[in-house]
């Protein structure tokens, strides 16, 4: 019991300052945010108890339950086209090619650059009426798109913009993935005569599972904190359709002051993000090879 | 048990984390403190507009020289997305400085609620120096509910148009428009292919089409301060919006984006400057900005916003005030009081005009004998000056921002992308702001 004791103790002392950062930067929070729900708060004058208010509210705010459609419909057309992309380029740089090591350089290059730079050059690629993209489908006799500034188009052209910037961590992650698949099943179906349409659906695609598995997962959680890019490129618009549930938060909380309902609608983003995760788990996982 | 070694090293982990927070909170930088040579200082938050920052420096420098006993320390005011937002932020930190002088009136009354200001008032002199000042309504209309003042009215930049005279001349518009008619008509000559490329590349002017709250006080609320001859959407507390006013002003804009007038994207660089727009809403802090930067060939000049048609009367706008105050954390109250009265002193305010191009609320600023030269040599600065006294700012409600927001969801909808009639827009966005000001209450 004495040795118990004495093996403890360290441990305790050791895991303190993670303690003390998880209670302040992740305990402390959740319980702020946990009693702001029922409070009216503007940051600078004491919290007013209001009950249940924020949660009727939530429930009657359109632009709340259009904020998560949204955020839903960037995820549908984001993560598929990550996957399909990432999966493409990765099996490229896996081939024996000339100056690979430069290519895998070049698509992991957006990964690093600033999120509101790439956003900044994106909004001028996009721009209806100056913009690179238009100006060249006018050079070759086609009519303008309008990327940013029609509600149907401006949610896909962010989510291709995301993904152009995104794509080379999972290219990595793919990469590593494929190297970690025995040359004996490539060569052992080739003997038996398997096409290489074959070898990928019979081989390289189960054999990556756990890595698509990974990819989804920190897809899913980028794609739910959606933020800097229709912040910086639409201001959510036009007509809300680009409004991000974390952009709608953000203004609620930062720019009018409405903590308390800006920490309700978080709370029930939290739980739509617990139960798609949940749901993620027992669909995906459970095909892991 | 725990041993007195371990509570040693315990103890060593809280008073280190008790020393970063203690260094994370420390506001010394900010409040006033007592510098390193013994002398008293208190800080001084100016805008960090580079021109408005060199005039504080020169005018911080100036007092300090003076040898008063207590010293001001200049800072410009820390970067973020608003002043408001930092100063909010800095109020919840306790970072506040003594003086700020880029206080926009309607973030005041946050302020006030939180007891984060001192009431002007209150010192002897305050009435003598504002009567000297100040013209008596606008005096008024920044006393708190609480009846008393706690702002400085220090300057206004009056939205007006600023024009490419030579590119309307081109287009054989030889007066600039008065109303929406004629400016719709000029907007119809000037937005052309210049380089024969099948894409239009000249517009007659520009705005930031994004729904963010602040860019509507650019177009929709000085357009509607503008048609309504001088109302903004409060009376006594109330919200009464003008209807008519806010139908003409949905639709002006909804022909303009229409006739495609203005472009529905963000222009690189300044349009204006390459002649890429012949308009631009805007106040007199870019004539500076011209005066350095413009091409020997680009004509400009200002006029009042266009009217709609059947509007008669003086031309208002949006005023974009922005007031000093004294925060409460100061342990130099009277010493703060004496540098804000040295700030919007007469050779101060000269010096505003001079550096920074902008306008201090001052009695007839235009006749008084020590400003008439200047306005003589800067023509452009006497026409904002002229306009400086049919200007509005904003009600000092609580939700403004919100309200603002409400503006910029039907602004988009009905002027942007013409989806919605101007009479809906209207009705539906008082009927947003009534719902928002209901959960607000």
């Amino acid at each position: 019991m004495k040795k118990l004791s004495k093996m403890i103790k360290p441990g305790f002392l050791l895991s303190m300052p993670y303690m003390a950062h998880l209670s302040l930067f992740f305990v402390y929070p959740v319980v702020f945010s946990l009693i702001l729900v029922f409070h009216r708060w503007d940051v600078v004058t004491p919290m007013e108890f209001v009950g249940f208010k924020n949660f009727i509210r939530v429930f009657s705010d359109e632009v709340f339950l259009q904020s998560i459609i949204n955020t839903g419909i960037f995820l549908v057309l984001h993560i598929p086209l990550q996957i399909i992309l990432a999966l493409f380029f990765a099996n490229l740089l896996n081939q024996k090619i000339i100056a690979r090591g430069f290519f895998r350089t070049l698509y992991f290059l957006p990964v690093v650059v600033s999120g509101v730079v790439v956003t900044i050059l994106f909004q001028q690629l996009f721009n209806y009426d100056t913009g690179l993209l238009n100006q060249l489908l006018h050079k070759f006799g086609m009519g303008q798109i309008p990327w940013l500034v029609s509600e149907n188009w401006a949610m896909p052209s962010i989510a291709f913009m995301a993904t152009w910037k995104n794509v080379g961590l999972y290219v990595i992650l793919f990469m590593g993935g494929l190297q970690s698949i025995p040359a004996e099943l490539y060569e052992a179906a080739e003997l038996e005569g398997a096409s290489t349409t074959q070898r990928f659906f019979y081989i390289t695609l189960p054999m990556l599972n756990p890595t698509i598995v990974t990819v989804i997962v920190l897809s899913v959680i980028g794609g739910f904190s959606l933020f800097i890019e229709p912040y910086v490129m639409t201001g959510g618009g036009p007509m809300n359709s680009t409004l991000s549930a974390v952009l709608y938060i953000y203004n609620q909380a930062f720019n009018f002051g409405h903590m308390g309902y800006a920490s309700t609608m978080g709370l029930f983003f939290a739980v739509i993000i617990f139960t798609v995760v949940k749901i993620q788990r027992k669909f995906v996982e459970t095909e892991v090879y | 048990m725990l041993q007195y070694k371990d509570f040693a090293v315990l103890a060593s982990w809280l008073i280190g984390l008790f020393l970063v927070f203690s260094v994370s909170c420390d506001n010394s930088n900010e409040s006033t403190v007592e510098s390193e040579n013994g002398n008293k200082t208190i800080t001084y938050w100016s805008s960090p507009n580079p021109q408005e920052f060199a005039l504080a420096k020169e005018l911080v420098d100036e007092w300090n020289a003076k040898g008063h006993v207590v010293q001001v320390k200049l800072q410009a005011l820390p970067a973020g997305q608003s002043s408001e937002e930092v100063l909010l932020s800095a109020m919840v930190a306790g970072t506040t400085p003594d003086i700020c002088s880029n206080i926009w009136p309607g973030i005041t009354n946050d302020f006030i609620r939180a007891k984060g200001l001192l009431a002007l008032d209150t010192f002897e002199d305050y009435y003598q120096v504002m009567g000297e000042r100040v013209p008596e309504d606008i005096l008024e209309s920044v006393k708190a509910k609480d009846g008393h003042t706690y702002q400085v009215p220090w300057k206004t930049n009056p939205i007006m148009v600023q024009y490419n005279a030579k590119m309307f001349r081109d287009a054989g518009v030889n007066e600039f428009p008065r109303t929406y008619s004629e400016f719709l008509d000029a907007a119809s000559k000037i937005t052309k292919d210049i380089d024969g490329d099948g894409r239009v590349d000249q517009w007659m002017g520009f705005r930031d089409i994004r729904p963010i709250w602040w860019q509507r006080y650019y177009d929709y609320y000085t357009s509607y301060i503008n048609a309504s001859g001088g109302k903004t959407f409060f009376d006594k507390g109330e919200l009464a919006i003008d209807e008519e006013a806010s139908k003409k002003v949905f639709k002006f804009y909804q022909e303009i984006y229409e006739g495609g007038y203005f472009p529905q994207s963000t222009l690189q660089g300044n349009a204006f400057l390459y002649s890429k727009i012949a308009v631009e809403f805007t106040g007199p802090w870019n004539i500076s900005f011209l005066e350095k930067n413009a091409p020997e060939s680009l004509e400009y000049d200002y006029a009042p916003l266009p009217v709609p048609d059947d509007y008669e009367g003086e031309a208002y706008t949006y005023g974009d005030h922005k007031n000093i105050a004294i925060f409460s954390n100061t342990k130099y109250p009277q010493e703060s009081w004496d540098f804000v009265k040295f700030l919007i002193s007469k050779e101060a305010d000269y010096r505003l005009l001079e550096f920074a191009s902008q306008i201090p609320i001052r009695k007839e600023l235009l006749t008084d004998p020590d400003f008439k030269d200047f306005f003589k040599l800067n023509p452009s600065l006497a026409r904002f000056a002229e306009q400086a006294a049919f200007t509005r700012g904003v009600d000092s409600v609580r939700d403004f921002k919100e309200i603002l927001d409400s503006v910029a969801r039907y602004y988009e909808i009905a002027s942007v992308y013409g989806k919605m009639t101007p009479e809906e827009a209207t009705l539906e966005m008082i009927e947003a702001i009534q719902i928002l000001r209901e959960w607000n209450k």
